[in-house]
């Protein structure tokens, strides 16, 4: 997977609907500068790895009922 | 009228009640002359409610007060709570004049109760966080050290209980942001099996993840009050329809051969040997009083922050979607942030985090085929000082609202019962506490156990300072 670029974001919000971000709001989800969550860069490495994990049958989580 | 009423339990002030010695509007006049000595300095408070409060206390006859454990008693709600006819701030300058045309459920129960609602909590904006900074009303200090945070989101209702300005008070817990906060200020905490109270009439944070919760000062009292919130709503879609119980049926039991699960990963790790060598008293005890204590792996907790994310950002810029377009410049800067991020992951990444959460969900519950509760520590450090960003452990930095919540969260997305509670006091002069953690809407056997711990004397600790 390549590092994110902010022409790949900035094309995205501008081609697809999407809220009106600020340019510094995508500076920072391409060079986290605030340390507020998580970097997005970093976020995106790690559901790589988890979109390569096979959950087989597993559906999405509903309500929880009576177990 | 004593100070030290204000740090009572609810079960006490009903005693006092009960015995002419104190009334409904007495309590309502000491705590609103302690929340305006308090409030600038705890900033537990968004808004007030206290002349509607009094006005109620006056009307309450003996018949009523016998009506329910919590009648007559004042309590608070976070301002993510609906309260009819009253703001529902947020925490933020986006629902500024948010005026509420019915109560929520959990505040309807306590109405119907009785019980008098002095006023609606600090927060971090929108629940958005755990140290409960908030730029628009004031950071929520610790009361034990008033240069450390309360922890947040539901950073009010701990400090509110704490301070002395209420004996209970309902939060939300979308990971963490009630046993946290609660632990840190010495208080118990609970977040209830997930659909056990309906979370409708509050502002939603993540669908998924949101629980209400629960602060008091001891076990009795929030065993008490989940009795009174717990039911069915049919417009919270997580809502299930259980028969009611009576909590408090549970208090006083003894623990001899129940089956404690200790986790040999994750919850554990990186935390302060404080609070370490605290869990280990806590677990010759229990097994003194006759529980087996029994190691638990717990299989997939690698990605369980990234699970958690990836759920609850798309879910909050969807909550968020149309006041984002009609007020987008009133949001906070870090709140806009976590936005933004949720604005740029993929549907895939959604639903493989959903079913990620399905996987944990079915991988918990197996573990209690072995255990009837886990005992994990609360949280890995005791309270931080206010300004705190990055917390060291072992040398792993770690972001301190990750750090606040880390044993916390997992167990929002499997949506089991979980308790936090105080079980010693640091040598900095914190509290430390634990978490007890149950089978799906087995709340009963986590208020036997902490209900044990509790009275043991050795792992109470002293009132907070507050007025000296």
């Amino acid at each position: 997977m390549k590092p994110l670029q902010k022409p790949t974001l900035t094309g995205i919000c501008d081609q697809m609907a999407s809220h009106d971000w600020t340019e510094a709001e995508l500076d920072e989800l391409v060079d986290p500068k605030l340390g507020i969550i998580t970097g997005f860069q970093e976020l995106l490495e790690d559901l790589d790895v988890l979109r390569q994990v096979d959950l087989g049958a597993t559906p999405p989580a509903l309500s929880v009922q009576k177990r | 009228m004593s100070d030290t009423i204000a740090f009572q339990d609810i079960r006490t002030l009903k005693a006092l009640m009960h015995s002419g010695g104190i009334t409904p509007s007495e309590l309502v006049s000491m705590f609103a002359e302690r929340i305006s000595r308090h409030n600038d300095v705890s900033k537990a408070f968004i808004t007030l409610t206290l002349d509607a409060a009094a006005a109620q206390a006056a009307g309450l006859t003996r018949e009523d007060l016998a009506e329910s454990p919590i009648a007559g008693i004042p309590y608070a709600c976070k301002d993510l709570f609906d309260v009819k006819d009253v703001l529902t701030t947020a925490g933020s300058r986006v629902f500024h004049d948010r005026i509420a045309a019915e109560d929520a459920f959990a505040v309807a129960c306590l109405r119907n109760a009785e019980a008098l609602n002095l006023g609606k909590t600090n927060l971090h904006e929108f629940a958005y966080g755990a140290t409960g900074e908030n730029e628009v009303y004031g950071t929520c200090v610790n009361a034990y050290d008033t240069t450390r945070l309360a922890g947040g989101s539901s950073s009010g209702s701990a400090a509110a209980i704490a301070f002395g300005l209420v004996p209970a008070a309902l939060g939300t817990d979308t990971g963490g942001s009630v046993r946290a906060p609660a632990v840190l200020n010495g208080l118990v905490g609970l977040k209830p099996t997930i659909g056990r109270v309906p979370t409708s009439g509050l502002v939603p944070y993540c669908w998924t993840l949101d629980h209400v919760g629960l602060m008091t000062r001891t076990i009795a009292d929030c065993a008490d009050i989940l009795g009174l919130v717990a039911g069915h709503d049919p417009r919270d879609p997580a809502s299930v329809n259980l028969p009611m119980e009576n909590y408090a049926e549970a208090l006083g039991q003894d623990i001899s051969g129940l089956r404690i699960g200790i986790p040999v990963n994750f919850f554990f790790e990186r935390s302060d040997p404080e609070i370490l060598e605290a869990l280990e008293r806590v677990k010759a005890y229990l097994m003194a009083q006759g529980a087996k204590l029994v190691p638990i792996t717990f299989p997939d907790m690698e990605h369980t922050r990234t699970v958690s994310l990836t759920v609850q950002l798309p879910e909050a810029l969807s909550a968020h979607s149309a006041h984002l377009q009609e007020r987008g410049e009133l949001y906070g800067k870090d709140f806009r942030a976590g936005l933004a991020l949720g604005q740029c992951l993929l549907a895939e990444h959604y639903v493989k985090a959903k079913r990620f959460i399905e996987r944990y969900r079915q991988q918990t519950t197996a573990l209690f085929d072995d255990v009837d509760l886990i005992l994990t520590p609360a949280t890995p450090e005791i309270a931080q000082k206010t300004g705190t960003v990055i917390v060291t452990r072992d040398g792993v930095d770690e972001a301190i609202g990750n750090a606040i919540t880390r044993f916390t969260t997992f167990f929002n997305m499997t949506g089991h019962p979980a308790l936090t509670m105080p079980c010693g006091l640091h040598p900095e002069g914190l509290p430390i506490g634990l978490q007890l953690v149950g089978r799906y809407f087995d709340e009963k056997s986590l208020f036997r156990v902490a209900h044990v711990i509790e009275r043991h004397d050795a792992f109470s600790i002293p009132l907070p300072e507050v007025d000296s």
